[in-house]
């Protein structure tokens, strides 16, 4: 793959190496019978007729990061699901999150779905909700720790209202409102995001999503004492993968980058693993999947580990933007 | 469901009962009576458990007696009080003194594992300076063992119990980071720790045996409250099902339903092997070395039992001193009502502590004490509103409405060792036919002006938290220690800083027994760490040939 792209931008612009590139339409034109796209998911889907398809907007792309917004409402709305539902939803707020989760998943499939290239308001409007009730739930939850004797203690960060979780819907959210940037062409400007370039600024939201689950999980897994040696693995890898797409985001040159695209792949699968490892580790709680009802509540969280797959495949899409683009 | 537990021996016929599956076995091997065996250990609890492993571990024979059944926790520990009291030392006893002790589930096990198979799981560390209190603090008794030393095998035994506790201690000298993570807090512990906030002190998440996070077939706890109990989830990291199992598969014997009942010494003041009682039947078992860790009672009675015409008044005491300086920890509470729910049967009751008297000496009387969140089961709890309160019938009734808003807090204190508080043989015989023990004590001054400090500091902090309607639970006493004192000197000790006799060279006494003070701590680590230690101290003396 690499050569091949090599070999294309090298005869056709010799100077990309520089960062002068073409312009976009020049390099979109140059693309369209490209018969090895830069990723795979540029490819338009069997089944979803992409009328008033523009090759200046990455609908693939698109795709890919409504995907990794529904993956991370998803794990949202399981997650926090089970976890108020064991809180008993004391607090009527506490709802909060399972309604704007379920927003969030469905303006994605709506947004995958679709091929226009605007932005639609009633998307934009449940992104951005998303965003903010995580905002405001990260605070509940600050307060819900610190209301609690000892204030900022490990014990509070252990067990009060998990202070890293919020930020997921937040971070899906954003995730939903880069798609909605990507999408909404205008002649003559770059997709934005929050007025960013929206690639280099996707890049960096993954990156910096990857870093804060990883906090979350080192968090989680130390109170569970890394008791499995697995444990050790969503702590370890994911940075490297965060490292290498916070790279991207920083010197968003337009060139391929196989060793991002391979952490965050392994990223990707140790999202999906993960949810086996969790299946396995609640067999290992008293009375195992027979008593899951229990188990399912205080064992390791099944749904969490999938926010690592969701933002590998944000990071996949910024990567094949950046590819086409670079920072321009 | 297996059968049950006290009609027949279980551990028999080359296997033992697996304790974390139900039904389940595991190979023992065993030892005939003729064979003369490197060490008899009498009881598997804290001391004798923890012996039998490490012991076998080291390579010696070993056979392990306990006069309890083998239980089998996933199996035989319901979720009911009033069962569960067979896990005690419910043989008769006479108690008798200015404060007779109630003896009973605060301060006996009879079961394999001994009483940690029902202990409350607090694993806390002495204050290093009680190791030498009459040097340092001018009161009670030198330990012949240094603080620095014991650190050591505190380690160990932390480990080996996966004990899961605070991320930073807040009293005494560095300790390693506690092998598994603290538990959640409770409500109960919540207002422990609020009162401690008001009242300037600090509190911290109770270092606990039971574990956080799954360990090997063992599962993470699950908060049943049981806790004071028999674990039935195996959460809770009792010699049951740690070191007992690992003594059976280092090559240990252990024999449940097994009373010992004398020890035999020759001519030449050695011990021969031990008299026992089991399958209907008294049995010799020979051996090389006996080890006595029946804790504070059960201990020096065997010593007493076991007097012959060269050991008038009992074996191994030469000193006079076999039964003598017993201690009980004094555990007093405090209790009120919250205008919250607290719901103080969820999770181990003593979730949250503060340990401030035991390191500050800014008090005018001796020892110190902690003080521990609280979770009595009902029928614990109306026994002690009745018998505090002196309520009865339809008050009672009424009162225990309140039981899900009720909240405390309980000390564990240090006692002072009193030579007049003993241990002796009574002239009633129990169903072996031999003499019971006869246990008499009473608190001294400085024990009483330590439980009112308590008292007042206890009220104070829950007063401080909001707690409303509170009283005081005036009488009650829990972990026992002394009987057979360990020290430096022959004439004024029992066993040696090996917990060896200095008359019977090859009987040792391992367990809360040897203790010379008993600290304001719960003493099951201590004891455990003291095994360890014992067991590697043999391992060198039997290097040299001086066993």
């Amino acid at each position: 793959m690499r050569s091949m792209v090599e070999k294309r931008l090298g005869a056709t612009h010799p100077r990309m190496t520089i960062m002068s590139g073409p312009t976009r339409e020049a390099d979109f034109a140059d693309l369209v019978d490209d018969p090895a796209p830069a990723h795979v998911a540029r490819e338009p889907r069997p089944g979803a007729p992409l009328r008033g398809y523009s090759h200046s907007v990455e609908i693939g792309q698109v795709r890919m990061v409504h995907g990794a917004a529904a993956m991370l409402a998803m794990s949202v709305l399981a997650d926090s699901g089970i976890e108020h539902s064991r809180g008993q939803y004391h607090n009527p707020a506490m709802f909060t999150p399972l309604v704007s989760s379920t927003l969030s998943i469905l303006a994605s499939l709506d947004g995958a779905a679709r091929s226009e290239t605007s932005a639609h308001p009633l998307r934009l409007a449940s992104y951005g909700i998303a965003m903010v009730v995580g905002l405001v739930g990260t605070a509940f939850h600050v307060h819900n720790i610190t209301k609690k004797p000892g204030g900022f203690s490990w014990e509070n960060l252990f067990y009060q209202a998990p202070i890293g979780a919020p930020a997921a819907l937040s971070l899906s959210g954003l995730l939903g409102l880069a798609a909605e940037g990507i999408r909404d062409e205008k002649p003559g400007e770059s997709p934005k995001l929050l007025g960013l370039p929206a690639a280099p600024a996707l890049a960096g939201l993954t990156a910096l999503g990857l870093l804060g689950t990883t906090a979350e999980v080192s968090l989680l897994h130390f109170r569970g004492n890394f008791q499995n040696p697995l444990m050790y693995l969503p702590v370890a890898l994911p940075p490297i993968a965060a490292a290498l797409t916070a790279e991207a985001a920083l010197r968003p040159h337009k060139r391929p980058r196989p060793q991002a695209k391979l952490w965050l792949g392994i990223t990707a699968a140790l999202g999906v693993a993960g949810v086996a490892a969790h299946a396995y580790g609640t067999h290992r709680y008293s009375g195992g999947w027979k008593n899951w009802r229990q188990n399912l509540v205080d064992g390791p969280p099944i749904p969490a580990p999938p926010a690592f797959s969701g933002l590998a495949l944000a990071g996949f899409a910024a990567l094949a933007l950046l590819e086409r683009h670079g920072d321009d | 469901m297996s059968s049950d537990p006290f009609e027949r021996p279980r551990a028999a016929d080359g296997r033992a009962p697996d304790v974390f599956k139900m039904g389940g076995w595991i190979p023992m091997r065993q030892n005939r009576d003729g064979d003369e065996v490197d060490f008899a250990i009498v009881g598997t609890g804290a001391g004798g458990g923890t012996l039998a492993a490490r012991l076998a571990e080291k390579g010696f024979s070993v056979v392990a007696f306990d006069a309890g059944p083998y239980f089998r926790p996933l199996e035989d520990f319901a979720s009911d009080e009033t069962a569960q009291e067979k896990l005690y030392w419910n043989d008769p006893r006479v108690v008798e003194g200015a404060d007779p002790i109630v003896m009973g589930g605060k301060n006996s096990g009879k079961t394999v594992g001994g009483s940690m198979v029902h202990f409350a799981m607090v694993s806390l560390r002495f204050r290093p300076e009680w190791f030498k209190s009459r040097s340092t603090l001018g009161y009670g008794a030198d330990w012949p063992i240094g603080w620095e030393e014991m650190w050591r095998y505190y380690d160990q035994v932390e480990k080996d119990l996966s004990i899961s506790g605070p991320i930073n201690y807040p009293w005494g000298p560095p300790r390693p980071r506690y092998p598994y993570r603290p538990h959640p807090l409770n409500a109960a512990a919540e207002v422990l720790a609020r009162g401690c906030e008001a009242m300037g002190m600090k509190w911290t998440p109770t270092p606990l045996a039971t574990v956080s996070a799954p360990r090997g077939e063992a599962h993470p706890c699950v908060y049943r409250g049981f806790c004071r109990f028999g674990c039935s989830t195996n959460a809770k990291q009792s010699t049951l099902n740690t070191y007992i199992p690992r003594a059976i598969r280092a090559g240990a014997e252990i024999r449940d339903l097994a009373m010992v009942g004398r020890i035999e010494t020759d001519a030449r003041d050695r011990a021969t092997g031990v008299h026992y009682h089991r399958d209907g039947r008294w049995r010799f078992q020979k051996a090389r070395n006996v080890i006595v860790a029946g804790y504070a009672v059960e201990s020096p009675r065997l010593l007493l039992n076991s007097a012959t015409d060269r050991h008038r008044h009992g074996l191994a005491n030469g000193s006079g001193l076999v039964g003598k300086y017993l201690m009980t920890q004094p555990n007093q509470a405090v209790y009120g009502k919250s205008k919250d729910e607290i719901r103080w049967n969820k999770g181990p009751p003593s979730l949250a502590i503060t340990e401030h008297w035991n390191y500050d000496d800014r008090k005018d009387f001796d020892g110190g004490y902690c003080w521990m969140g609280q979770g009595p089961l009902p029928i614990e709890w109306a026994k002690t509103v009745t018998a505090s309160r002196g309520i009865w019938g339809d008050e009672l009734r009424l009162a225990m409405q309140d039981y899900n808003y009720q909240v405390g807090v309980k000390m564990v204190g240090e006692c002072m060792p009193s030579e007049a508080n003993t241990v002796t043989l009574a002239d009633q015989k129990d169903r072996y036919g031999l003499p019971v023990a006869k246990v008499t004590f009473g608190w001294s001054d400085n024990d009483k002006a330590l439980i009112r400090h308590a008292l007042d500091q206890m009220e104070m902090s829950l007063e401080a938290a909001g707690v409303t309607d509170l009283f005081r639970q005036e009488e009650d006493a829990n972990h026992l220690g002394g009987t057979v004192r360990m020290g430096d000197d022959r004439r004024t000790s029992v066993v040696d800083a090996d917990c060896r006799s200095w008359d019977v060279p090859n009987l040792f006494v391992c367990d809360g027994s040897v203790f010379p003070t008993v600290g304001g701590v719960n003493p099951s680590l201590t004891i455990q760490a003291i095994a360890l230690r014992t067991a590697d101290r043999i391992e060198q003396l039997a290097a040299r040939g001086d066993i």
